[in-house]
């Protein structure tokens, strides 16, 4: 009964509450344990996270490279957007495209954006065009999948219905098939957005590991600058939290954008 | 027009000849025959109604005659031309509905109209009269801005009723049109079909409708001719005259003519039907 009754209290909270009560519990513990440990320990500490956080915030060099970082994942994104939308379509409609490219698609699917880095590196240089290709190959697959998922699983009933209204094919792509596939192309459009934003801090983390730091910017060689020059575990932790507060921003934007596109499902 | 393809009175609007229609499962190869050897000619201008039990083909027959699946046997012909696919001549109202869930009640009634050829040389505002003029007939003024999971069964369906009527078709192929409306809204929407079918105007200028329908009454009520389909394979077993004047009334539900030619057409089906379920 005392059980039953503490859920339905906890089930009654507002949503915003449960979802920093525990948070905010992790980092009062975090900090009393960082007080216990010597005053030149290297180790993160909330307070120290704080301050770390203002003072980059108030050189720029934080907002500096999350906008660049930003600004790769979206033009890498786009770049994956078209390439995945057409490609999927075509794969989704076509029985003959679909069976030829699969084969392809399945190989390379596996192989992690990072494995291409090198073959990006060698290409591009260290610069933005080889994180952006990074972003692309990542972004490219979740749409693309989605896509011809969303395409080939069509009703084909509605298809038929159009078919007897006198609509022609191109048309019936146009107006059935593709409608009928943007719930499945907006649930790739947010996984791919997950993966882009990954495969970027990951890339400048290697980037940054080749050129030594200072000309590609970016957070992710930020945080590798954090890591092998001054260790500074604080700025690392700063970073690491940029990251994850942004990935959760744009994953709410998608569902924003879900429930805008999507008024006729519930 | 030119003389070949002018219907002459002695042609039939549709011609089924030998038809049949045999499903092979891609997997297992397991076959249906669900049609075999229907052959049936379709006035020009005839309401045909076509009755049988469940499963026993009515389905398969009408969206062969769409010319959105091809008969495994024999010929379909309109016009007396061989029918090769679907196009908005015969339209077609689905057993399902087939509404397209991302448009609005007014969307999807117009959607041939602004898409298919049934809108060609229209303008918008003609187009925006008459997706108005068939969201009223079928009593949805005031839904038009609703999405199709918003709506009743019987909502649904009149939407596709309206949307088969706003594309004017030829030939109207209804597979079960009125199924899933109240009797009330029923008897109604079967007046108004009459009316839009033509049975006021001369015969030459009426539509020609195949309509499936489980009810014998409203088969009765509406045709010129009922169909009595029986199945295992699916085959016409009979078809009725259906001499009661036009235009018909609400009245003539309960004229002995009306009585006897129900029970003509259950005492056809009735040892199926008890089949089927037993
Ligand atoms: N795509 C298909 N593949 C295999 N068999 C099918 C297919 N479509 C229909 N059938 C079979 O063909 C037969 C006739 O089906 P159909 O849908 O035409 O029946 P119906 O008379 O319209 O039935 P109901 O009154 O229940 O709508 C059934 O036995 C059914 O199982
Ligand atoms: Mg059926």
């Amino acid at each position: 009964m005392t059980t039953a009754t503490q859920t339905s209290r906890i089930a009654q909270l507002p949503p915003a509450v449960k979802a920093v009560t525990l948070p905010a519990l992790l980092i009062v513990v975090w900090q009393i344990w960082a007080m216990t440990l010597p005053e030149t320990s290297p180790a993160p500490a909330p307070a120290k996270v704080v301050q770390s956080f203002i003072e980059l915030t108030a050189s720029g060099d934080l907002v500096w490279s999350t906008l660049q970082s930003l600004g790769r994942v979206l033009a890498g994104f786009c770049v994956a957007l078209v390439l995945g939308l057409s490609l999927g379509v075509l794969m989704g409609a076509s029985r003959a495209v679909r069976e030829n490219l699969d084969p392809i698609i399945e190989s390379f699917r596996p192989i992690a954006p990072m494995a291409i880095l090198p073959i990006a590196i060698l290409w591009f240089g260290t610069g933005t065009p080889a994180a952006l290709t990074i972003v692309a190959y990542a972004a490219f697959f979740p749409l693309l999948v989605n896509t011809v998922y969303g395409v080939s699983r069509v009703d084909r009933q509605l298809v038929r219905a159009a078919q007897t209204m006198g609509v022609n094919r191109l048309r019936t792509i146009a107006t059935v098939i593709v409608p009928a596939a943007v719930p499945s192309v907006l649930l790739g459009s947010r996984l791919a957005m997950g993966v882009a934003w990954t495969a970027i801090i990951a890339a400048e983390l290697a980037v940054g590991a080749k050129s030594g730091g200072g000309t590609s910017g970016g957070i992710g060689q930020m945080m590798f600058v954090f890591y092998a020059y001054s260790i500074d575990l604080n700025g690392i932790v700063v970073c690491m939290i940029v990251v994850g507060v942004i990935a959760l921003m744009i994953d709410r934007l998608f569902r924003v954008a879900e429930h805008r596109l999507l008024p006729w499902r519930n | 027009m030119n003389v070949a393809t002018m219907p002459s009175k002695a042609q039939p609007k549709l011609r089924l000849r030998n038809v049949s229609k045999e499903y092979v499962a891609p997997r297992t190869g397991q076959r249906t025959l669900a049609v075999s050897d229907f052959t049936l000619d379709v006035r020009a201008g005839e309401f045909l109604c076509i009755v049988g039990p469940s499963g026993c083909g009515k389905s398969t027959v009408l969206n062969m005659i769409a010319g959105l699946d091809q008969p495994t046997g024999g010929d379909i012909e309109m016009d007396g031309h061989h029918v090769r696919g679907p196009g908005a001549e015969r339209g077609v109202m689905f057993q399902d509905y087939a509404l397209f869930p991302w448009k609005s009640v007014r969307d999807n009634v117009g959607f041939g109209l602004r898409h298919g050829t049934p809108g060609a040389g229209l303008t918008a505002a003609e187009r925006n009269d008459r997706v108005n003029h068939f969201v009223n007939m079928v009593g949805l003024a005031g839904a038009e801005a609703k999405f199709p999971h918003q709506l009743s069964g019987g909502m649904k369906q009149r939407v596709a009723l309206a949307r088969l009527l706003a594309n004017g078709p030829d030939v109207l192929l209804m597979d079960e049109p009125l199924g899933a409306l109240d009797a009330q809204t029923r008897m109604v929407l079967q007046v108004e079909l009459l009316r839009i079918w033509g049975e006021a105007a001369e015969e030459g200028d009426r539509k020609t409708v195949v309509f499936i329908t489980h009810g014998i009454d409203e088969a009765v009520f509406l045709a010129d001719r009922v169909v009595v389909m029986s199945s295992h394979p699916g085959r016409v077993s009979a078809v009725i005259d259906i001499d009661i004047p036009r235009p018909r009334r609400e009245s003539i539900r309960s004229e002995p003519r009306f009585g006897q030619l129900t029970d003509e057409i259950w005492s056809l089906i009735r040892d199926e039907a008890y089949q089927a379920i037993a």
